[in-house]
């Protein structure tokens, strides 16, 4: 594999605004009462008035050694060429195995096609006609970058080298390739 | 806070299939039609969104003839080819089951639900039957024509000029209309916010990362994230913008006016003023130092609780980053009655530091003619107005037009509430039928109650929505006008800088028996006897009449949704002066500084800019100068209440639409923490607000992000009418707590009273 698509999640940008959210149901006409994409705003945290919230992108985080992919019985899980963690609809039992295993709590059975679902980065939509995932064409304040971290030149490189960055349960060795710039409290690290 | 999670979706889901059979049942919606594929039009669209009053330039493309994918349109350059949640949710009012496709006639009684089914000729005959009665028993003057401000605004108040009605009203004195009023007898004109260019940006709950409007909302995160702008917000909540922001100070309710005019007296008695912009553009100066004299910040901390070294502290941090600094003027008042004084002080602050047609500060919009003066030639086509010849003039003078003290708002979208009066009371005549458009009152207007009680006693109600939405759940006749995304309209100005158009058009083919709304109030011209008054047939001919017939121009604009002209200007900044004269060979001569300084004149009858206002002073009575006065919002045993816009839904109109209903349904009352306890209320009971006219039931958030003497609730849930069904009865409805209260000279609702709380 060549390509290591990564996303980052600025949270000093992000507003939780759900633009996200609504643009990638209407890309991937996700059914009403299930979710690929959401921004929860927690908190806020601390005493006043220093406080913050925290915006927090829960989507599935395309794990470079994915629980999912591990323990699905069939194959329907898996690794494609480019790195993305996806599903094939047709080998899909729905034992739910990997929304039992998925420890980011994102996959879910979709109802229309009673197969499991999550995330992809818009790879079969968006990325297949070379554009970006539905989240990061909309995001009205740039909050999100997207792109190969395997090139030196893209966004999500410099990004990644120029600025700190966290991934959720990084400890359960998952490797997430959802990257998230923290909140600085008391303005935008620019 | 939004909170989603799966189990809410689920929930969410539920109640979504258990409407569904409900809907069907009723007549006139989309789900009485077969579902049939979305026809697309083309394969990308460029048109203007409409899920708010912003009408963000956007591009749309049919997905699988199923979903709308909209994404802003990338040639309008401020707004980064950007949407927010409302506009990509574009498709999902398009293909709401309870999206109203044919004419609707009321059968049971006023509010009663009860619908039926009837044709467009029907409808145009209840139309003329019932207003052309009406104007032969009592005059024209006695039906109310009002609107959502906005594109085909302007082709409703046509109908009500030709009809011989002066009472036009938009929803100007229910939401945004306090500044404009304040702007207009300051400068004459509207002005506009560079955000994006500022260096220190001074905001009083002005919460654009919550209420988008996309090229402020990135204008303030570019300043912020990439050019070390600081922002200081005011405000009684933690909202999203005092989360971003690098000073947040949790005024108390309305008085934001005392801050701001502590700001001025700072800047005065310190002279941190910019003295030469003073002399050279502003009359009115003297007798506004010489009231704020008083107005220093000791005064303001024991009036706001924030405290007078912060306040003085930032007027120096103002100054310092002047003139590339703002102070936000705002959008959606009324915090108090007040709200002229409020809107004016803040204004004054930016006179002061001098950031009028500076980088970061404000500037006055930049259409064709100004433009083109300047540059010596044609940089943009000007839009022509196709006139109408002998329009009639009404006789009757306007309902809001007795109390002189309003005379600015007469001409900029009416006092709205006053209707009200004139119903109920005759004050000052009867008003007797009421036409509307895209307008909601029952939600947006305060003293829900009064607005019902209006409503009933109407002779004749027409509503013009997509839905039957609670103002439209109490008409007599329902005209069904298409989305957006169905519509093609007339060329629009969008110039900030620099001229720009924009058009909306057509994403899709029509669905069921829907017209664009300047079609349906042409045919009700036609109906009315009115033709000779429309003397175009469709809206090509208007678009082709606006750019005087050059095709090729129209064609232009058609086909990249959006046409800026020329290069950004701003009259005192020299850099973009420079690149101008360099730009345009027989461009207006700079003066010696390099500026068009000379250029910059005021539509104020001095032709400056008025702190203090004669004009004013004469059809307001000791309202010439900016003052304080007290303005009481609650009693002392009461908590102000609140209220505010969220990402996800606009006021009075998206709350059914089904992907924004399941990303909010209803909206909980922020208390804190120190309240609740004292109350006995724990995080998520159900409690009740009591207010002097309405009583409302939400459930607790219990939060430190408020302060202790104030509760908040989002704005636009608690619909009553059963037909909006995902909405019907979720949160609390403000307009049901906020009384019928008038703010002097801009003609305002008020949006801040005093509730009691108390868990159910």
């Amino acid at each position: 594999m060549n390509k290591r698509y990564v996303m980052v999640h600025d949270e000093n940008k992000c507003i939780g605004c759900q633009a996200c959210n609504v643009a990638c149901r209407s890309e991937n006409g996700t059914p009403e009462g299930v979710t690929r994409l959401q921004v929860r705003v927690e908190g806020p945290f601390g005493d006043a008035p220093n406080l913050h919230f925290k915006y927090h992108r829960v989507s599935c985080q395309q794990c470079e050694d994915a629980p999912c992919v591990k323990v699905c019985p069939t194959g329907a899980a898996y690794v494609g060429e480019d790195g993305i963690v996806t599903i094939k609809e047709d080998k899909c039992v729905g034992c739910m195995y990997c929304v039992a295993a998925c420890p980011y709590k994102v996959r879910f059975v979709n109802p229309e096609t009673k197969a499991t679902d999550k995330c992809n980065f818009c790879k079969d939509t968006r990325l297949a006609r070379g554009e970006l995932p539905a989240c990061v064409t909309v995001c009205p304040t740039d909050a999100l970058t997207f792109g190969d971290a395997n090139e030196p030149d893209s966004e999500v490189a410099k990004l990644l080298n120029t600025k700190p960055s966290y991934q959720d349960k990084t400890h359960l060795g998952t490797k997430p390739r959802v990257y998230r710039i923290p909140t600085k409290r008391g303005g935008i690290e620019s | 806070m939004i909170k989603l999670d799966r189990r809410n979706f689920l929930k969410g889901a539920g109640a979504g299939s258990a409407t569904c059979a409900l809907a069907t049942m009723l007549p006139g919606s989309l789900a009485a039609l077969e579902k049939e594929p979305l026809k697309a039009v083309g394969k990308e669209v460029a048109s203007i969104c409409e899920m708010c009053s912003t009408r963000c330039p956007i591009s749309a493309r049919v997905v699988d003839g199923k979903n709308v994918f909209i994404s802003g349109n990338k040639e309008a350059k401020s707004f980064g080819g950007k949407v927010c949640a409302r506009g990509g949710a574009g498709h999902s009012l398009l293909y709401d089951p309870q999206r109203i496709v044919n004419p609707l006639k009321r059968v049971g009684e006023r509010g009663e639900g009860k619908w039926a089914e009837i044709s467009w000729d029907e409808a145009y005959e209840m139309m003329s039957t019932n207003l052309n009665r009406i104007k032969r028993e009592h005059g024209p003057e006695a039906v109310a024509f009002s609107s959502k401000k906005g594109s085909l605004s302007g082709h409703f108040f046509h109908l009500a000029k030709a009809f011989g009605s002066p009472n036009t009203f938009t929803h100007g004195s229910l939401c945004p209309g306090a500044y404009v009023i304040a702007a207009k007898s300051m400068f004459g004109t509207k002005l506009k916010r560079d955000l994006g260019n500022s260096k220190y940006i001074i905001n009083f709950g002005h919460n654009i990362y919550e209420g988008i409007n996309m090229s402020e909302t990135r204008g303030m995160m570019k300043a912020q994230s990439e050019r070390g702008a600081k922002l200081v917000v005011f405000e009684p909540r933690f909202s999203v913008v005092a989360d971003k922001a690098d000073e947040w100070h949790a005024v108390r309710p309305g008085t934001d006016v005392a801050v701001a005019l502590a700001l001025c007296h700072v800047l005065i008695t310190d002279k941190l003023y910019d003295q030469a912009f003073v002399e050279r553009y502003v009359v009115g100066f003297d007798a506004f130092a010489a009231e704020v004299k008083a107005y220093t910040p000791e005064w303001a901390e024991g009036i706001t609780d924030v405290k007078a070294k912060d306040i003085r502290r930032i007027a120096y941090e103002l100054a310092a980053a002047a003139p590339h600094a703002v102070v936000d003027f705002g959008h959606r008042a009324t915090f108090t009655t007040e709200e002229f004084d409020m809107r004016r002080a803040i204004f004054a602050a930016n006179v002061l530091i001098g950031n009028i047609e500076r980088k970061g500060g404000l500037y006055l919009g930049k259409k064709a003619k100004t433009y083109n003066k300047l540059a010596g030639e044609t940089v943009a086509p000007k839009l022509a107005k196709p006139g109408v010849e002998g329009m009639p003039k009404p006789t009757a003078k306007r309902i809001d037009q007795m109390d002189k003290q309003y005379t600015m708002v007469w001409k900029n979208g009416g006092v709205y509430q006053s209707i009200l009066a004139a119903t109920l009371e005759a004050k000052p005549y009867q008003l007797r039928g009421w036409v509307m458009s895209r307008t909601n009152p029952m939600q947006t207007m305060t003293d829900r109650a009064k607005v019902l009680e209006a409503l009933k006693k109407m002779e004749f109600v027409a509503v013009c929505d997509v839905y039957i939405s609670e103002t439209a759940a109490y008409a007599d006749l329902i005209l069904p006008e298409s989305t957006y995304l169905e519509r093609d309209e007339e060329i629009a100005d969008k110039s900030g800088k620099n001229p720009a158009y924009y058009v909306r058009q057509r994403v899709v083919e029509t669905i069921g028996n829907t017209k664009p709304s300047w079609q349906i109030f042409k045919e009700v011209g036609d109906a009315l006897g009115l033709s000779k008054f429309y003397p175009w047939e469709n809206m090509e001919t208007l678009q082709l009449a606006q750019m005087n017939r050059d095709g090729k121009a129209l064609r232009h604009i058609r086909e990249k949704g959006y046409v800026s002209y020329g290069k950004p200007l701003m009259l005192r900044e020299p850099s973009m002066v420079a690149k101008f004269i360099d730009t345009y060979a027989n461009a207006r001569t700079p003066d010696d500084d390099g500026t068009y300084a000379s250029a910059l004149k005021f539509k104020t009858p001095s032709g400056k800019i008025e702190l203090s206002s004669a004009a004013v002073e004469a059809f307001a009575p000791g309202r010439g100068v900016i003052q304080y006065r007290d303005a009481p919002l609650k009693r002392a045993d009461e908590l102000y209440f609140i209220q505010g816009k969220v990402a996800v839904h606009t006021n009075g109109a998206t709350h059914n639409v089904p992907i924004l209903a399941n990303l909010m349904a209803d909206n909980a009352v922020w208390i804190h923490p120190v309240t609740a306890g004292r109350l006995g209320i724990n995080h998520g009971d159900a409690i009740r607000l009591t207010s002097s006219v309405g009583s409302e039931t939400s459930y607790a958030m219990v939060t430190p992000g408020i302060r202790q003497d104030t509760v908040f609730a989002y704005m636009g849930f608690g619909s009553k009418n059963k037909e909006l069904i995902r909405a019907s009865g979720k949160g609390l409805h403000c307009g049901n707590l906020l009384p019928d209260s008038t703010a002097p000279v801009v003609g305002m609702n008020l949006h801040t009273t005093g509730v009691k709380v108390e868990k159910v």
